[in-house]
């Protein structure tokens, strides 16, 4: 007996060892026990819960890193879906210039309206196409619905149109049907009207008449649609007509530019200074 | 007291700090030391204790129970004797010999008994092993520097 606890106190390190080992295994063996399994089962739960909650506080640590990331992305896709929306609205809006039969798209330049503006008295326009891409002083910006003006600046990359409503806006016109030929010009006032003069009060114009564009014009080609008479007033000598304009200035954001009518000889025989030729 | 806490910071803490999904073991670390410096006795029975508290948590008992054990008895060869006469540099080394023999022998068991991933032995008993062991000795060095330099001196 004194020789057995002898040994165990020599060796109870190793005694120690082989009886902790042998619970282990009774542990492993026991591994699908009910009891063990409801105890493991248990202590997953506790770490699982543990886990959780200090899950919980480094998300409140880290929500303001969240949401700052949560708003980056928000404003790159807002970016992105307001830049697709701008694509798509200029692609319609060029889809339905060059979709009008009425007019030869193809020899137009096709330009944005980058920037107005607007007053009761002058207007102006900037559009983003300069004399890289061919536009000229004197050009005719139109849309299809009628005359937008003409190119008055030509910078690189833009150019700036004086639209038919400034006052100091002039064309010659004509009216379709019975052909009353006039000046159209715009006073100032509603941005839907303008006033077309020169109309002698022999002329049979009538309301409702379409008024273009006509071949006297120094700058525009005949035939463009500017608006329709909506009041003739009589004068002494004259009519005053008002004209209520083709185009929707206040919503303009495509718009075409016509080649420059070239055509110096009839400037020439136009002008003051023409020396007439002797007739043979 | 300190088991409970070391084994809830290795659990919820270190755990998360993988390379190779490998973490550095801290209740390694802390067994080889009691080991080393109270004896195998304790190395061993703290390793049993250690083993009921992560194999509650992990849900692998009996192995924990086991490589736990095993971990503490094994560091417990490379105590060092409160008369001894060992410079600090010997203890040192005693001490960084234990925490890697521990954890290599743990992490074997470990492997041995349970590869849910279906890996290859070598490479989880050999590889993995060998870079726990290696995670753990350099906690082990910072550990020596910053908590244990009283405990080694001369």
């Amino acid at each position: 007996m004194r020789k057995f606890f002898n040994v165990f106190s020599r060796h109870n390190t190793w005694l120690l060892f082989a009886l902790y080992c042998a619970i282990s295994i009774f542990f492993i063996k026991l591994q699908n026990d009910d009891t063990i399994t409801r105890v493991r089962t248990g202590g997953i739960e506790f770490s699982a819960f543990i886990t959780d909650k200090l899950l919980s506080y480094s998300y409140l640590l880290n929500l303001k890193q969240e949401n700052d990331r949560l708003m980056q992305v928000n404003t790159d896709l807002l970016a992105k879906v307001i830049n697709l929306d701008a694509a798509v609205t200029d692609e319609r809006n060029s889809r339905k210039i060059t979709a009008d039969s009425t007019l030869n798209a193809s020899s137009f330049i096709m330009a944005r309206v980058v920037s107005r503006r607007f007053s009761d008295r002058e207007n102006m326009l900037l559009i983003d196409a300069g004399w890289k891409k061919g536009i000229r002083k004197d050009m005719t910006v139109l849309t299809p619905q009628g005359l937008v003006g003409r190119v008055t600046t030509v910078s690189e990359n833009y150019a700036r149109v004086m639209p038919v409503i400034h006052t100091d806006f002039k064309v010659c016109v004509v009216s379709d049907k019975s052909g009353s030929i006039g000046v159209l010009s715009w006073s100032g006032g509603r941005e839907f009207v303008a006033q077309m003069e020169h109309v002698p009060i022999s002329s049979s114009l009538k309301v409702n008449e379409e008024i273009v564009t006509s071949d006297f014009s120094t700058f525009s080609a005949r035939g463009i649609p500017v608006g329709r008479v909506v009041r003739i007033t009589p004068d002494k000598l004259f009519y005053t007509v008002d004209v209520r304009l083709a185009v929707d200035f206040s919503s303009l954001n495509q718009v075409l530019v016509a080649p420059l009518k070239i055509e110096p000889e009839k400037a020439v025989m136009t002008s003051d200074n023409t020396t007439e030729e002797p007739i043979p | 007291m300190l088991l409970c806490i070391v084994s809830l910071l290795q659990v919820f803490g270190l755990s998360h700090f993988t390379i190779f999904d490998v973490s550095p073991d801290a209740i390694s670390l802390l067994l080889a030391f009691i080991a080393v410096t109270i004896g195998q006795r304790a190395g061993t029975s703290f390793g049993f204790a250690a083993g009921v508290i992560t194999g509650l948590m992990s849900g692998n008992m009996g192995l924990s129970m086991l490589a736990r054990t095993v971990e503490g008895f094994i560091a417990g060869f490379f105590n060092i004797p409160e008369n001894s006469h060992a410079t600090s540099k010997q203890k040192t080394k005693r001490m960084y010999w234990a925490v890697m023999t521990a954890t290599f022998s743990a992490n074997a068991i470990f492997a041995a008994g349970y590869n849910p991933l279906g890996l290859s032995p070598f490479y989880r008993i050999l590889v993995l092993g060998l870079l726990e062991s290696l995670l753990t000795l350099i906690l082990a060095f910072i550990a020596k520097r910053l908590l244990m330099r009283k405990t080694f001196s001369d």
